[in-house]
């Protein structure tokens, strides 16, 4: 499967790339929303891991924009971020319009339990 | 998307600490992250093990530098004035900060400039403060899409000497002041928080310089933006 992986922190990046890759994924990495929607373009991704919190622009007016190409409306997104979803008070919308699957929250979330939502975020026959 | 409750309800000191709370928990996920692949993984465990030792070391350093603003200003710890030089204090920054920046693929550069006079200073508040300060600066150098680099540079203006560091990340500069001030008490702006970058890092280095009666100020140099404090040569100094 292939993860677009929108992960500011080139560390914990490295981190969460090589395990999502020992869990047999292909990994691309983008630091900002801006390198996200061009590596979405090349990487043809199957699922989006996403932080909200981006330089720049932050990851809500990503997904605005990552939506509004027909050809990655369907694509889950998994929000992997420091924000707690107790503070996103839309965050059904967000599921709702957006196309979120699951919110996690990076400190109560290890390695593991990223690999699993992820690969729960897609579809069994990819 | 608007979130619930508002910041602005809390105190100054409350701000800061969930400021101060929020910046440290990320290396301490980078910690857990790094420990369970090491874990999961033996071959890669040395350098993973490297990363770690520089991930706690720069947020021991952030911690040290709050601790050591909060004695100085509570006068639990006196300053002790002494000659220094800023360019040779600047090397001492830019060498506690290098394993750190190396673990981000962040270059440092030393611009040390001419000959400047010494300014009469505490040299750890001020290596502290300058400490503190770069490692905002490679955090945010880190999340730009090209290789970054750091400058750390001094030179004399007409208002003093200027030690500052640079870089062309657009965090850098007026965003990151204006988010250490907000963590002091003035308004935050809507969705802010969900523009990344640390501020209590600028918050406890522009803390630290007040105690030296300094600010930090935005700067630009070489067409770099950044954030540098003024400091002013001693007069008698210039005698010795």
């Amino acid at each position: 499967m292939h993860v677009l992986l929108i992960e500011p922190d080139k560390l914990l990046a490295a981190s969460y790339a090589a395990a999502l890759e020992r869990s047999g994924h292909t990994v691309a990495h983008a630091v900002s929303a801006q390198g996200a929607v061009h590596q979405a373009d090349t990487a043809m991704p199957d699922v989006v891991v996403l932080e909200l919190q981006l330089p720049n622009h932050n990851g809500v007016e990503f997904l605005y924009e990552f939506r509004s190409y027909n050809e990655w409306l369907d694509i889950p997104v998994v929000l992997h971020t420091f924000v707690p979803d107790r503070e996103l008070t839309h965050a059904a919308a967000l599921g709702r319009e957006l196309g979120v699957v699951r919110i996690l929250y990076k400190p109560e979330t290890n390695l593991a339990q990223l690999c699993a939502a992820v690969q729960a975020a897609v579809p069994a026959n990819l | 998307m608007q979130k619930i409750g508002d910041r602005a309800q809390l105190s100054s000191q409350e701000r800061l600490f969930l400021g101060l709370a929020e910046q440290l928990s990320r290396p301490f996920l980078q910690i857990a992250a790094t420990a369970e692949l090491a874990a999961a993984d033996a071959a890669a465990a040395t350098s993973q093990w490297q990363m770690v030792r520089a991930i706690a070391g720069s947020s021991l350093q952030l911690v040290e530098s709050y601790g050591l603003s909060l004695r100085v200003h509570g006068k639990i710890t006196p300053l002790e004035l002494e000659p220094v030089t800023v360019s040779s204090l600047l090397y001492d920054t830019t060498e506690a900060l290098q394993p750190f920046a190396r673990e981000y693929g962040v270059e440092l550069e030393l611009e040390p400039g001419p000959r400047l006079q010494p300014v009469l200073a505490d040299r750890a508040v001020l290596q502290s403060a300058m400490t503190s300060l770069g490692q905002v600066f490679v955090l945010a150098q880190a999340e730009a899409d090209e290789p970054s680099v750091v400058r750390l540079a001094a030179h004399r203006s007409r208002y003093g000497i200027v030690a500052g560091l640079y870089g062309n990340s657009t965090q850098l500069g007026a965003d990151s002041l204006r988010r250490a001030h907000a963590l002091q008490g003035t308004a935050r702006q809507p969705l802010q928080r969900l523009v990344s970058g640390p501020a209590a890092g600028v918050f406890v280095a522009d803390s630290l310089l007040q105690t030296l009666a300094a600010r930090l100020h935005i700067a630009r140099y070489r067409s770099l933006t950044g954030l540098a404090a003024t400091l002013q040569p001693s007069q008698q100094l210039q005698l010795i």
